[in-house]
């Protein structure tokens, strides 16, 4: 089957209020284009699901479309903090859960296994068991040792990015992997964004780095540059100019109007024209 | 700068960190700073260790602290590739070493990296507690260092615990996840003293008792004789230590203003350059 759709196709496929896991790992291989797709749509209300979040969170935040968010971090990691994020937590301009990495894992985990929970001893004597109003304290049925169930965390939609795909929805991952399988196999429907579609023949020559599976995936769309301003090893490393600008912009409401109109109310062709075009990416960007 | 002329804060506090290292465990690399220590372990003091390029890939490989470019150098050098499971997995196994950089530590070593003031109406909304949670109950040594003791990060009772120190947070946790040491830039603390409580292991070279207790938002436990003086690090120590970072991306982390920008954008421009004359392409990415 061949599932290739647009970018605009996906966007159309998210209903307002849906549930959306989003690979990747803070300034790593995040979903961007697409993401940047949906902060430009109408679309309301979403429960945004990450492991480690960064700029795909932010900016959704930031264009809001989000009213709950999961997360074990969001951050700009060696450029610091996100700014939407914290505003938006400062201000409770929308709601925040605050998880693990490992217990995120196990949440995506529990709804691919098809169990209620799982159980783990990560949270016991944090405050994060205190404020995350969806963990429960429970006793081990066997032992009655002190535990804690990680409810099943079951998204609507995932959105991830990968190196290579074929058009059937099988993925190739070369860098870190993140949780990109778990996402994919968690969620109803998985849209997968890739640097460049290669016929199944060619695919199948990367063996073990064929990571996303076709079973699990309902959409490939072709994006180079998808990921950018976050990294996508080994096509191209993390733009932290760009996010240097993008954490100026966020400082002003002016600056931020203006970062939109020039970077997110535009298609993708439009988006790498402003930087100068493909060429100029390449030499800033390519290792 | 209280400490003594002719060393540099950033070799003591690597060297201090690297001497705590052994057996054959994971060592991530999330800082400059942990992964130099991870570096120098392995090359002086505990040959058996697995150290990592990125917070989750790349197994044996020799770090070497760059902005953009971890992934990279897990294919330049072959190193390993990991999965997030097998990151999660060595943690409840008790096979991973990982050095964590807290905003906040207290007295009984509760670590905070979520936020400043209350988690619902936060003052400053950090990053998330991320993996924390999960070291603090697992591993049966855990790590912490800070590069600006002060009355804000060491303090008398952290606003948020991300991580859970000794007291009540041992509660259902029994011993796996304590506190084992803190490494600042002015000594070495353990987590020894009455009921599990911080105590002066040693003071780096030229720091005083004094200066230590008016910088901590609390009273240190102090051993009864003479403090010993940290051991400062050999000119092997140094050597290793700046041949591994020729880009000084751990100076990074003792800056601020635009000294830090500064540093930072002539780090970022010649990342690539340093990174290739270092590894020449051998992985399968450069093939």
């Amino acid at each position: 089957m061949d599932k290739r759709m647009s970018i605009d196709e996906v966007v159309e496929a998210i209903p307002s209020g849906a549930t959306v896991a989003i690979g990747g790992s803070s300034i790593s291989r995040k979903p961007m284009a697409l993401v940047r797709a949906l902060a430009r749509s109408d679309k309301r209300d979403l429960t945004v699901i990450v492991d480690v979040g960064g700029p795909d969170v932010d900016l959704l935040l930031g264009t809001g479309r989000v009213r709950r968010v999961i997360y074990a971090f969001v951050g700009f990691e060696v450029l610091g903090l996100a700014p939407h994020f914290r505003r938006a937590r400062q201000q409770n301009l929308a709601e925040f859960e605050e998880w693990t990495e490992y217990t995120v894992m196990a949440g995506l985990d529990a709804t691919i296994k098809r169990v209620p929970f799982m159980p783990t001893h990560a949270t016991l004597g944090t405050d994060v068991l205190k404020v995350n109003r969806s963990f429960k304290e429970m006793q081990d049925p066997f032992g009655g040792e002190t535990l804690v169930a990680v409810p099943a965390l079951a998204p609507d939609v995932a959105l991830i990015h990968v190196n290579y795909a074929d058009v059937q929805g099988n993925g190739v991952i070369l860098g870190d992997g993140h949780v990109d399988v778990l996402c994919a196999k968690a969620a109803q429907a998985t849209y997968m964004s890739c640097e460049r579609i290669l016929s199944s023949a060619e695919l199948q020559r990367f063996g073990r780095d064929v990571q996303i599976l076709r079973v699990y995936s309902k959409g490939v769309v072709e994006i180079p540059w998808g990921a950018h301003p976050t990294g996508c090893a080994p096509d191209y490393r993390t733009d932290l100019r760009h996010l240097e600008d993008y954490l100026k912009a966020a400082q002003s409401e002016e600056g931020w109007r203006r970062y939109e109109s020039e970077f997110v109310d535009v298609d993708h062709r439009q988006y790498l024209a402003n930087h100068g075009g493909p060429e100029e990416l390449v030499s800033r960007l390519k290792v | 700068m209280p400490l003594a002329p002719g060393f540099n804060i950033d070799e003591v506090v690597i060297t201090a960190m690297a001497r705590q290292l052994h057996g054959e465990v994971l060592v991530s690399s999330v800082t400059a700073f942990g992964s130099l220590a991870a570096h120098l372990a392995k090359r002086r003091y505990a040959p058996d260790l697995a150290v990592l390029s990125t917070p989750e890939s790349g197994m044996d490989v020799t770090p070497m602290p760059t902005l953009t470019l971890g992934q990279f150098l897990t294919d330049v050098q072959q190193g390993i590739p990991l999965t997030m499971e097998d990151i999660f997995d060595a943690i409840f196994r008790d096979r991973f070493r990982i050095w964590i950089n807290p905003s906040q530590i207290d007295q009984w070593g509760n670590t905070n990296i979520t936020c400043i003031g209350d988690w619902y109406h936060p003052k400053v909304a950090l990053v998330g507690a991320r993996g924390i949670p999960e070291d603090t109950s697992h591993l049966s040594e855990t790590f912490y260092y800070l590069l600006n003791h002060s009355l804000r990060s060491v303090v008398a009772q952290v606003d948020f615990r991300s991580g859970a120190g000794n007291g009540e947070s041992r509660a259902f946790l029994g011993r796996f996840g304590a506190p084992t040491v803190l490494v600042t830039d002015l000594g070495v603390f353990s987590f020894d003293g009455p009921e599990g409580r911080m105590a002066v292991r040693s003071l780096h070279p030229g720091v005083t008792l004094e200066e230590v207790q008016e910088r901590t938002g609390f009273p240190l436990a102090v051993p009864s004789g003479k403090i010993p003086e940290t051991d400062p690090p050999s000119p092997e120590d140094i050597r290793i230590i700046r041949e591994a970072d020729p880009l000084e991306v751990r100076k990074l982390e003792l800056m601020s203003g635009p000294e830090a920008a500064e540093k930072f954008v002539a780090i970022y421009e010649r990342e690539r350059q340093t990174f290739h004359a270092t590894y020449p392409r051998v992985g399968k990415w450069g093939r």
